[in-house]
């Protein structure tokens, strides 16, 4: 079973290494995202003036206005780099099974002893590790170039419990969600548009997410960043069970001869 | 080593395959010929484990195919009917790949020797996307052939393949066959399928015969000898009715000196033929059986079982 995975894995991974642009799409989605986050951080607490927004000093802080604008805007990367593997997962696994169809693969990949569940596990970890690499990766570099830009001493309020909770397992779950997603489109798609058009339900919760934490409509606590994550992997494991029941391998193999 | 008994495929309210029964033993070629659409390729995909039947039953080396498809695919190897590559990566890592999925092979082994069986092994690195269309299908059946698979489903194997291609893979599939395999192939080829299949199974949604080349011949046309002769006339075509042994008489449309015999035995009766020829005066050129090629008893079985 971990060997059948593992083949899938490998030929996933050297499939991306052999694409430039797909490389490119780990470092630019990841580049544009930070570059954003970086500039809002540094740009609303110098021209918004921070007594039109409700922004809650810490206790025993002794931050400023700005500061503490500035605090709110860094405390949502941790929701704004959830779109970083919802993003990727929009290029890569959109095109997963799609490829094999075009290539017509997939029937003798089915003559093979690999069990449907397989191939989409191994599909999915192809893309969603990377993903998560890149999220994490995305992560540090933000917290360095946010301190290199003077502002690491808002830090050690921002990287909290729920920080570590959303950094290593929302985050993890949302990368899983989104190449099953993918995976699911893909599968169920004609092309690789129309997978993509699926694909990008779920970058759309993540808006939400961001926009109910900016509004304060929700605030999240570990607790609540804790429960959201087991949905979210609960959420998970349905969907691979989901995305194996809807690979219609017969409708695929007679569909594309 | 298979054996299909009642197998049906339905798609809606469309019957693909209907109550296909038989069965086919290791070291011999199983021939499927029919014409487009007639299901040859939903059976050897419900044979190998790609699709389920709607209905009946079918064992593949001793394994259900529909209950254990993964059991019965370590003893299957499928020629599908297009050749599905990664065209970017080598031939050697395309096998490679494939072989990854088969429990307890040594993948770098099986590849160099499936790629060596089809001559291939001096491309071993070459991309796929490189490759003629016929080396391709030589790449695929040497994909078929990782495992060392006992049955193997060939889906028109020769298609689109140049003559020399052509020739060169059935004389593989030979020489598998040879080594035992138990081969079912489908195919549009009629002299192919003569000269390589052991029994040919004519298919039109349903089994419509199966057996070999020459009973099914024996079977569809009565054996008949064609006499070319110098001085033929009316009289001596009335003599020769009248024999016996002779069923009946025609002469040629296209050839009006060449006479068209059947007889009730054709190799107990055609010597006595000759003689009452010869005694009836007839300058005999040339005797020789006439031979109805595949395609003949191909077309008259296909439109015998037309509604």
């Amino acid at each position: 079973m971990r060997r059948r995975i593992a083949n899938v894995l490998r030929m996933e991974w050297a499939g991306m290494a052999r694409t430039p642009s797909s490389l490119l799409f780990l470092v630019v989605i990841p580049a544009l995202l930070i570059g954003q986050a970086l500039l809002l951080s540094w740009v609303l607490p110098r021209y918004v003036n921070p007594s039109l927004i409700a922004v809650t000093v810490p206790q025993g802080s002794n931050l400023d206005a700005t500061d503490a604008f500035r605090l709110l805007i860094l405390g949502q990367f941790q929701f704004f780099v959830l779109l970083i593997p919802a993003m990727i997962a929009n290029v890569f696994a959109t095109q997963s099974i799609v490829e094999e169809k075009m290539n017509r693969t997939l029937e003798p990949l089915l003559a093979t002893p690999v069990r449907t569940w397989e191939l989409l596990v191994g599909k999915i970890l192809a893309g969603a590790v990377p993903a998560l690499a890149a999220a994490w990766a995305s992560t540090g570099l933000f917290v360095l170039l946010a301190s290199l830009l003077g502002w690491g001493a808002l830090f050690p309020y921002v990287l909290n419990a729920t920080w570590a909770i959303s950094l290593f397992v929302l985050m993890p779950a949302v990368s899983l969600l989104s190449f099953v997603v993918g995976v699911i489109g893909s599968s169920r798609a004609r092309d690789a548009k129309g997978a993509q058009g699926l694909a990008v339900l779920v970058v759309l919760p993540i808006f939400a997410l961001i926009i109910l934490q900016v509004t304060g409509l929700i605030w999240f606590t570990p607790l609540s960043t804790a429960l959201l994550s087991l949905g979210l992997i609960a959420l998970d494991a349905l969907m691979v069970h989901f995305a194996v029941r809807l690979f219609a391998r017969e409708s695929i193999v007679i569909r594309w001869r | 080593m298979i054996r299909a008994e009642g197998l049906t495929k339905a798609f809606g309210d469309r019957v693909a395959v209907e109550a296909l029964t038989f069965e086919a033993q290791p070291g011999e070629i199983l021939g499927l010929l029919g014409p487009n659409g007639a299901g040859k390729t939903t059976t050897l995909r419900m044979l190998a484990g790609i699709i389920a039947p709607t209905s009946g039953t079918a064992s593949v080396a001793g394994i259900d195919p529909a209950r254990h498809p993964e059991r019965a695919h370590e003893h299957i190897g499928f020629l599908t009917e297009s050749p599905g590559f990664y065209e970017r990566l080598s031939a050697a890592r395309n096998l490679a790949y494939f072989a990854g999925f088969y429990p307890n092979l040594d993948v770098p082994n099986a590849v160099q020797a499936s790629l060596e069986t089809m001559g291939l092994l001096d491309r071993a690195e070459d991309k796929v996307g490189t490759f003629s269309k016929g080396m391709k299908q030589k790449l695929a059946l040497a994909r078929t052939l990782l495992h060392e698979p006992e049955v193997l489903f060939l889906d028109e194997p020769t298609a689109g393949l140049d003559p020399e291609a052509a020739r060169s893979l059935r004389e593989l599939v030979l020489q598998l066959k040879g080594e035992g395999r138990t081969i079912l192939l489908s195919t549009h080829n009629l002299s192919e399928a003569e000269a390589i299949c052991d029994r040919i199974g004519v298919f039109q949604t349903r089994l419509v015969a199966l057996d070999t080349t020459q009973a099914l011949r024996d079977r569809q046309f009565t054996p008949q000898v064609r006499v070319e002769i110098q001085n033929l006339t009316d009289e001596l075509m009335a003599a020769i009715s009248a024999e016996p042994f002779v069923n009946t008489v025609s002469r040629d449309v296209r050839d009006s000196s060449t006479l068209i015999v059947s007889l009730q035995d054709i190799d107990r009766d055609r010597p006595k033929l000759v003689s009452r020829l010869v005694v009836l005066g007839a300058e005999v050129l040339q005797v020789r059986e006439d031979e109805r090629s595949l395609e003949d008893v191909y077309l008259s079985l296909v439109r015998e079982d037309m509604p």
